[in-house]
């Protein structure tokens, strides 16, 4: 039997990061949400468990970090990566080192993005059995 | 006698002039070296960002543009430390060139003032929707780019739209009647009617309709069409705006105005509510379009949206003169072709067409009866057919979409693209398990190489050796080669992706890979003997996979997501900074524009200060005051050149004593393999030696030293090295050679710059040598310019061996330019001296250049 699709949320305010994201992911076999602010993605995780959320930390006029921090309250076991400028990775890095799968710094390429997904992806098979 | 007044001169009457110390020259030397490495990666990096393997925002863009600025302004400082603030004017050419970079990633639609009212279709500059509209845009691309045939013409700019808005007092206007339908007060019609009226009573401001006039008089008729911006972008349809046919040259500002009106029709407003457009500025460009006088016309659609899995594109043709697409399809012929050559039709239906349109005696359009026996005759022929069907599948390949394509053939049989559009389709195709699916294909490749244009194509596999095969390189193939060396580029924009053994996404083939959008992977190891010749073989980019077979259900996948990234507002930003930032266009020391104000992009400004702080260091009267500081070698060999080595550091062994060196003694990368070709036996040597080359070799400096009274050396024979670095300055007998070379451990930092001028014989026999040495170079696939008898050549980015070779080789070369001018008698000469040569340094040159 084939394996129940993984859901993936991703929020960043830049649309060309959801837009070119989002059907790389979906090829790959994943179900993608993508949303360009922090609200709906919130409203979103209220309403679905999604198994990898995928965020940047510094948006225009939202805070990934709040956004982060409810998401994890609602779903623990949900695999965070945080995609951010390279300027802040240090930062990010020291502020979530719990908690969070991975980080990748922007601008990043298909193939890197993929394969924490897929490490992300066998942690969450594995956990579950 | 001269040069001592000179001296007295100098000594005299002139400031005494402030020499910066050679501590600090070598100081900011090393900097700026730096500086400019760093630069050209970021230059690299851009353009590696430009082929979609990456993901990257504007913010991205900001932050690298800021950096090269920063990196800039210190490159240009250093260069004035170091020649007393010789180049000052640097600083005004970097405004030049980054002020209105910077303008324009400040925002989307800030045109810069100067653009134009019109602007013919061949001038108007490419990726700038915004100016010209995305009909316009796409057309210009495909024609330049694709040589695709398109009707010639002009195009009135977004900014005269603008002008025209802002002439009229109609901005608050229209915002005024927008808001009530915003709000729900109102319907799109009566808005729309009342803003159309607004935009029809409007006045042509004098200076637009006097351009345009003066545009539309050469010809008697146009076709108006709207090209507005985002017009072609995912959800817009057919026929959203109006295009006018026929419309004669008196009548097209008002034909114009009327396009503009149609931005505000009931539809349009509708469907730019829709996709959340309403908060944009609406603007519209108008193509005028020459009137093509057909014979047959229509509409194609790269595939089959009804039945895509039969992998066909559909042709809608009619007699005569075009119809515009939304006048429907029934009285059309319609023939259903393979995607794929040679283009078998598959099924035709031909419609009775008992009337026609075409031009009318007195202009303009007139429906006439076709005679009986025609009724029944297809509009287009066999081999029509066949152009067509080629053509539409090269568009959808260029714009990764299905495409719907508006032709017309006319009289003499010449096909004409008029526009070319994203095909929408009907209802959303699902898109199958695509990851299932393709696990069912056989695997070639995967995992190698890295991705220099993203993307997936398919197609045979032809590998290209040489330039015969590239001369036979068919539509559609998948070019498989071992190099991505320059000369590969008139196959790009035909095949269907590209995989190369070697390179690099920053590399030449890559740059010319994005341009024509041809998925590329480089630097994928063995691909030529893993992918077998005339193999049909899918290459998938985004999974660095190569299938065995067609991977039809990945192609059409690809073909109906969204919006192809080419298309996204970043990368045609991105592809906008880039031209004023990476394109090269001071090759040329010599030449009279290779000057502060000749720098026309940022790489002119780096190559401009590299050449001059070289040249700064180069410059002898200043130089030899920096001698007695700077510790120079003279290095001890047969061959008689008296070459002074100049060590910044690294490039002479720490155990070498005394001011002589042997080359033992030199650990200078570059120069060490130089010189093992300058010192192979007989390229130097005056011993007669018998066979082929040696014997040429032989006979040439027998013949020169006998003839002329040449000097082993005059001037100065300089290396100025580090470990990886060699700038060589040679004046041997009559010609003057200048060679730069970066050999690194890192390919992307690598370089040899050859600049070969001066002779002693007529003009014509130095055009001949520098004919011969081009050719020679070429062949080692140095990109080569001569002017006259100067030759310039420069390769990049190679690994170190592949440096060694062609630096062996160059040794051999300098041996043999030191003499060739006296020999080379006729023109056949060239071709037997290369015969010769290139022979001999075949062994060398290996598995490097050609089989």
């Amino acid at each position: 039997m084939a394996q129940r699709k993984l859901k993936i949320l991703i929020l960043d305010d830049e649309p060309i990061v959801c837009k070119r994201l989002k059907p790389s992911l979906e090829k790959q076999g994943f179900e993608v949400d993508a949303f360009t602010r922090s609200f709906e993605a919130m409203q979103a995780v209220k309403d679905t468990k999604y198994d990898i959320i995928i965020t940047d930390l510094k948006m225009e006029g939202m805070d990934g970090m709040r956004f982060l921090q409810e998401a994890k309250k609602l779903h623990p076991d949900s695999e965070v990566i945080v995609i951010t400028g390279f300027a802040t990775m240090e930062t990010a890095k020291e502020s979530f080192k719990k908690g969070v799968f991975d980080f990748i710094a922007k601008p990043f390429n298909l193939s890197e993005i993929s394969r924490v997904v897929m490490r992300a992806e066998a942690k969450i098979r594995g956990v579950q059995g | 006698m001269p040069e001592f007044f000179r001296h007295l001169w100098q000594k005299w009457f002139k400031p005494k002039e402030e020499l910066v110390s050679f501590a600090e020259v070598f100081e900011h030397f090393q900097a700026l070296l730096q500086d400019h490495q760093r630069i050209m990666e970021l230059i690299a990096d851009l353009g590696e960002k430009s082929g979609g393997d990456y993901i990257f925002d504007r913010k991205y863009l900001i932050d690298m543009v800021n950096d090269l600025h920063a990196l800039l302004l210190r490159l240009v400082k250093s260069l004035n430390l170091i020649s007393g603030n010789r180049y000052v004017e640097l600083y005004a050419a970097l405004d030049r060139i980054l002020l209105p970079l910077e303008a324009e990633l400040r925002g989307r639609l800030s045109l810069p003032e100067a653009m134009p009212y019109v602007i013919g279709f061949q001038d108007a500059p490419l990726d700038l929707p915004e100016l010209v509209g995305g009909k316009a845009e796409a057309l210009m691309e495909i024609h330049r780019r694709l040589k695709v045939p398109v009707p010639g013409g002009f195009i009135v700019t977004t900014r005269a739209y603008r002008r025209f808005i802002e002439y009229n007092h109609l901005d608050d206007r229209i915002h005024t009647l927008l808001d009530p339908w915003i709000s729900g007060e109102v319907e799109a019609v009566q808005t729309s009617r009342q803003i159309q009226y607004a935009l029809l009573a409007g006045v042509m401001p004098p200076e637009l309709s006097r351009e345009i006039r003066r545009e539309a008089q050469i010809r008697p008729f146009w076709a108006v069409r709207s090209s507005a911006v985002g017009e072609d972008s995912e959800l817009s349809f057919a026929g959203l705006h109006e295009t006018f046919l026929q419309v004669p040259s008196l009548g097209v500002p008002e034909a114009v105005k009327k396009v503009w009106a149609s931005l505000y029709s009931p539809e349009a407003l509708n469907y730019r509510r829709r996709v959340g457009l309403l908060a944009e500025e609406a603007a519209m460009a108008v193509l005028c379009q020459e009137v093509v006088a057909s014979r047959a016309s229509g509409v194609m659609h790269s595939l089959d949206l009804e039945a895509p899995e039969t992998d066909c594109l559909i042709i809608y043709a009619c007699r005569g003169l075009g119809r515009t697409v939304m006048e429907g399809k029934a009285d059309l012929d319609r023939f259903v072709v393979e995607r794929h050559p040679p283009f078998r039709l598959r099924i035709q239906n031909i419609a009775v067409k008992k009337n026609y349109r075409r031009v009318a005696p007195g202009g303009g359009e007139e429906e006439v009866a076709a005679p009986p026996e025609e009724w029944a005759r297809p509009a287009l022929e066999p081999q029509e057919i066949q152009a067509l069907a080629r053509w539409s599948v090269i568009l959808e390949r260029y714009f990764k979409r299905p495409q719907e394509t508006e032709w017309a053939v006319d009289d003499a049989g010449r096909i004409w693209i008029l526009q070319s559009r994203r095909l929408a389709s009907p209802t959303t195709i699902k898109a199958p398990d695509i990851c299932e699916t393709c696990s069912s294909y056989p695997i070639l490749i995967k995992d190698l190489g890295a991705v220099a244009h993203a993307g997936v194509g398919a197609g045979p596999v032809f590998v290209v050796t040489s330039d015969q095969d590239l001369e036979r390189f068919p539509d559609g193939a998948v070019l498989v080669t071992r190099y991505t060396a320059p000369w590969l580029a008139p196959a790009v924009p035909k095949a269907a992706a590209i995989v190369a053994e070697q390179g690099s996404p920053a590399g030449h083939l890559a740059t010319i890979a994005r341009e024509f959008r041809v998925p590329t992977l480089v630097g994928v190891e063995n691909a030529v003997a893993l992918l077998p010749q005339g193999q049909e073989i899918t290459v998938d980019t985004y999974n660095r996979s190569i299938y065995l077979g067609r991977v039809s259900e990945l192609l059409r996948f690809e073909l109906i997501q969204s919006a192809a990234f080419e298309d996204a507002p970043e990368f045609r930003l991105l592809r906008r900074i880039l031209k004023r930032i990476a394109p090269l266009n001071l090759t040329d020391p010599q030449d009279a524009s290779f000057t502060p104000e000749g720098c026309r992009s940022v790489h002119d400004v780096i190559r401009f200060v590299h050449e001059k702080a070289v040249e700064e260091l180069m410059d002898l009267p200043r130089f030899l005051k920096r001698f007695r500081e700077a510790r120079l070698w003279t290095l001890a060999s047969d061959v008689p050149i008296g070459l002074k080595i100049w060590d910044l550091g690294g490039g002479i062994s720490p155990e070498a004593r005394g001011s002589k060196v042997s080359i033992e003694e030199v650990r200078s990368l570059p120069l060490k393999s130089l010189w093992e070709g300058i010192t192979q036996p007989g390229v130097w040597s005056t011993e007669p030696v018998p066979v082929d080359f040696k014997g040429l070799m032989a006979s040439l400096t027998r013949t020169l030293g006998e003839g002329l009274q040449a000097p082993a050396y005059a001037g100065i024979n300089l290396a100025v090295v580090t470990e990886t670095y060699l700038n060589l300055h040679l004046k041997l007998g009559y010609h003057y050679n200048l060679i730069d070379v970066r050999m690194e451990a890192d390919p992307n930092r690598n370089h040899i710059y050859f600049r070969f001028v001066g002779g002693v014989t007529d003009l014509t026999r130095r055009s001949r040598r520098a004919r011969l040495l081009a050719d020679i170079l070429s062949r080692f696939h140095f990109k080569v310019d001569i002017k006259g008898d100067l030759v310039l050549a420069r390769v990049l980015h190679l690994p170190r061996e592949e440096m060694h070779r062609r630096l062996l080789a160059m040794g051999q070369l300098i041996g043999l330019t030191r003499q060739l001018d006296m020999q080379l008698k006729s023109d056949e000469d060239v071709a037997q001296f290369f015969e010769t040569f290139v022979k001999r340094l075949e062994p060398a040159a290996g598995s490097t250049s050609s089989p």
